[in-house]
């Protein structure tokens, strides 16, 4: 039984609905630049310049809640624009955060350091279950609400859940994806890293040296075959396959060998019943981290031998945008699938010596894209892949 | 059927490698505290000093799973309501008063919610599908749903768990966040599932979660006609609230034992295991997980023997 995806959705710093993202990939206009908030402005950031009241207003959302919920009812209601509700249609919602409302929390906890009265109603934003269940709440969806948190790759597990729900009969159709917003918690953490750089990041090239922060959301509605009978909804792409993999290496670091990438790259095309050949393009992890790009370009080279398909990170766009980062790409996939386009990897100029892969270096359209591979892999070796092909 | 063949909890019960708990269980009273095992039998010294006890209590618990099973796990599913709060309120607390640019990552490191199943596939060099669940007072229950879906996909050996530790700071949310009269404790419960029988006495049949802002008894109803049985047929309901104390034959309020942590409803079915191998009369067993108003949890346990 085939998985389709009948709408999607995205918010990030390069524009606040599909739309504009896609305007923003076609010109190659990063929505990365010098941060605007206290804690971001020493850093290059993918910083969506709305605060959260104005987001509120500007979308007409119903619910004062964090960022992350309130980044995560924007884009879902964004791909769930068109559909209905229905009690004979089982409709869950899967979301993937990492941090939940901490961007509102940190703000009470530190009132309550300094020993001001903190409001202690703000903390109730704080579960990351809670945002889903904003969202889900936003778009009238009960029943199944479910959160994955699996740092970077939560919202390609989402993803992935839902269709393995759809699969095994328990839904009918699920919005699935993930949300993070931008929060001084997030900031100090990579900070603490130290994987930051201060200039644009360059994924995949030599001179690399780490990421930069994004915030944002994206979602997909995916349903059944049997379910686009009821809805009569439009299929706009298939998903195909997906792989989840635990690298089981180091607590923050991926393997060498990119070994718990290969593994979830391997296990995606097996469901997709697809070869490494089938596949027209990569959106690849692509932190920017010296690590993850090394790690993931000797997994891409182990699965893909010697025929390497186009390949290129968005995250020079948009950030990284920790959880919602898998749902944000899925959305770019698709976009690409419809309009056979190649996404550049922006600020490459030269290729990691260990490897010499070369990402796409320049937008193009109407290229025969059938397949499209996406990776997700997050702290704690947790590695997913998702595959999304054309109708 | 989903078989239990083996399950471990560490709590603010004697409930550690016990060849069943009901020996040592006893409702709360008074000042209580976690009964936590030699922790250094599962984790190096050097490794256990920077750990939490969120870390400490999963990596342990899944460790003496495995131990049990002979088959490496092929999937690892965790649920966690708030998850690593120690190190979350560490890593605040540092950011709002340490000054300068070097601040030591580790607390921030491990304060993401996906740290407990990662750890255990880090310690267990298991590269098997692995996450992490999170969904308020039914991350314990969407944990088990994928657990059990990963037996229906044709995985063998399938390692579920739910851990939640407290923290000074929750007493501050009670009544706002947290509605609740009972104390706030910790917990963490592990099982091995599978799909064949083996040496199990006690099946999953069933688990649903529902997020609704109403929910009913006929939910609970139809729960189990779509299981075969009715309430009759039901010897024990395990819930975290009252309501079906005058309906049931034999009633817990599973709070009463384990404290308040929002995943509680995962030392149930260590209870309800356990129950099944002293009363060998009893068939099956509903866990009614209604620990918050929005939220409805419903798991069916059952002696293997039993039809539905």
């Amino acid at each position: 039984m085939r998985i389709y995806v009948t709408g999607y959705g995205v918010i990030s710093s390069v524009g606040e609905n599909s739309e504009e993202n896609l305007l923003a990939l076609r010109s190659e206009k990063t929505g990365i630049k010098q941060g605007k908030k206290t804690y971001t402005e020493r850093f290059k950031v993918g910083e969506i310049h709305w605060s959260n009241d104005e987001l509120v207003q500007r979308f007409n959302l119903t619910q004062h809640a964090s960022r992350t919920a309130i980044l995560g009812m924007i884009a879902a209601k964004e791909a769930f624009n068109g559909h209905l509700l229905d009690p004979e249609i089982k409709t869950g919602l899967i979301s993937g955060t990492s941090v939940g409302g901490m961007d509102v929390s940190e703000i009470a906890y530190k009132d309550f350091l300094s020993g001001e009265s903190d409001d202690l109603n703000v903390y109730k934003n704080h579960p990351s279950g809670t945002t889903s269940e904003q969202i889900a709440k936003e778009l009238g969806i009960d029943g199944y609400v479910n959160t994955i948190s699996t740092a970077c790759s939560s919202a390609a597990n989402s993803i992935m859940l839902g269709a393995r729900m759809l699969l095994s009969g328990q839904l009918d159709r699920a919005v699935v994806g993930g949300t993070d917003g931008l929060s001084q918690f997030t900031i100090a953490g990579f900070r603490s890293l130290m994987i930051f750089d201060e200039e644009w990041c360059r994924p995949f090239d030599e001179t690399r040296k780490g990421i930069n922060l994004g915030e944002g959301a994206g979602f997909l509605v995916l349903e059944t075959e049997e379910t686009i009978k009821k809805t009569g909804k439009k299929p706009l792409a298939i998903l195909a396959g997906w792989g989840n993999a635990s690298d089981a290496y180091h607590q923050t670091a991926s393997s060498p060998e990119g070994y718990g990438a290969t593994l979830a790259m391997k296990s995606a095309l097996s469901v997709a019943g697809l070869k490494p050949d089938d596949i027209d393009y990569i959106n690849a992890h692509g932190t920017a981290t010296p690590n993850n790009d090394l790690s993931e370009s000797h997994g891409i080279k182990t699965v893909f031998g010697s025929s390497i398909p186009p390949f290129s990170s968005t995250k020079s766009y948009t950030g990284h945008t920790l959880a919602a980062s898998g749902g944000i790409e899925a959305v770019f996939a698709i976009l690409a699938l419809n309009k056979g386009l190649l996404l550049p990897n922006l600020n490459f100029k030269q290729a990691i010596e260990e490897t010499g892969l070369v990402p796409v270096k320049s937008y193009s359209e109407g290229n025969d894209i059938k397949h499209i591979l996406s990776n997700s892999f997050g702290f704690g070796g947790n590695n997913s892949t998702i595959i999304l092909s054309k109708v | 059927m989903y078989f239990i063949q083996h399950i471990e909890s560490i709590t603010h019960q004697d409930s550690f490698q016990k060849e069943n708990i009901w020996n040592e269980l006893k409702p709360l009273a008074g000042e209580n505290e976690l009964i936590s095992p030699d922790y250094k039998n599962y984790i190096p010294v050097a490794a256990l000093r920077r750990l939490s006890t969120i870390l400490r209590m999963g990596i342990t618990a899944a460790k003496a799973c495995q131990e049990k099973v002979p088959a490496e796990f092929d999937a690892i599913s965790v649920g966690t309501a708030l998850g690593c709060l120690t190190d979350t309120e560490k890593f605040l607390v540092t950011i709002n008063t340490v000054s300068g640019d070097v601040l030591s990552p580790t607390a921030f490191i491990q304060s993401t919610h996906n740290t407990i199943a990662g750890q255990i596939s880090l310690d267990l060099k298991n590269h098997a599908y692995n996450m992490t669940h999170t969904q308020n007072a039914l991350s314990f229950e969407v944990a088990l749903k994928d657990g059990l879906l990963c037996i229906d996909e044709g995985k063998h050996s399938v390692l579920v768990g739910a851990a939640d530790e407290a923290i000074p700071f929750l007493e501050r949310l009670r009544g706002s966040l947290i509605e609740t009269t009972y104390p706030f404790t910790s917990g963490a419960t592990f099982m091995v599932l599978s799909g064949e029988k083996g040496n199990s006495i006690a099946s999953i049949r069933a688990c649903n979660v529902s997020f609704s802002d109403k929910h009913t008894e006929t939910q609970v109803e139809q729960f189990l006609e779509a299981n075969h049985c009715s309430l009759q047929d039901v010897d024990l309901i395990l819930e975290a609230g009252f309501d079906f104390k005058s309906k049931a034959k034999n009633h817990i309020s599973f709070p009463e034992y384990t404290g308040f942590y929002q995943s509680a409803s995962a030392f149930a079915v260590h209870m309800a295991n356990d129950w099944l191998i002293n009363h060998v009369n009893d068939s099956r067993i509903l866990i009614v997980n209604n620990l918050e108003l929005n939220k409805l949890g419903l798991t069916l346990i059952s002696r293997n023997e039993v039809e539905a």
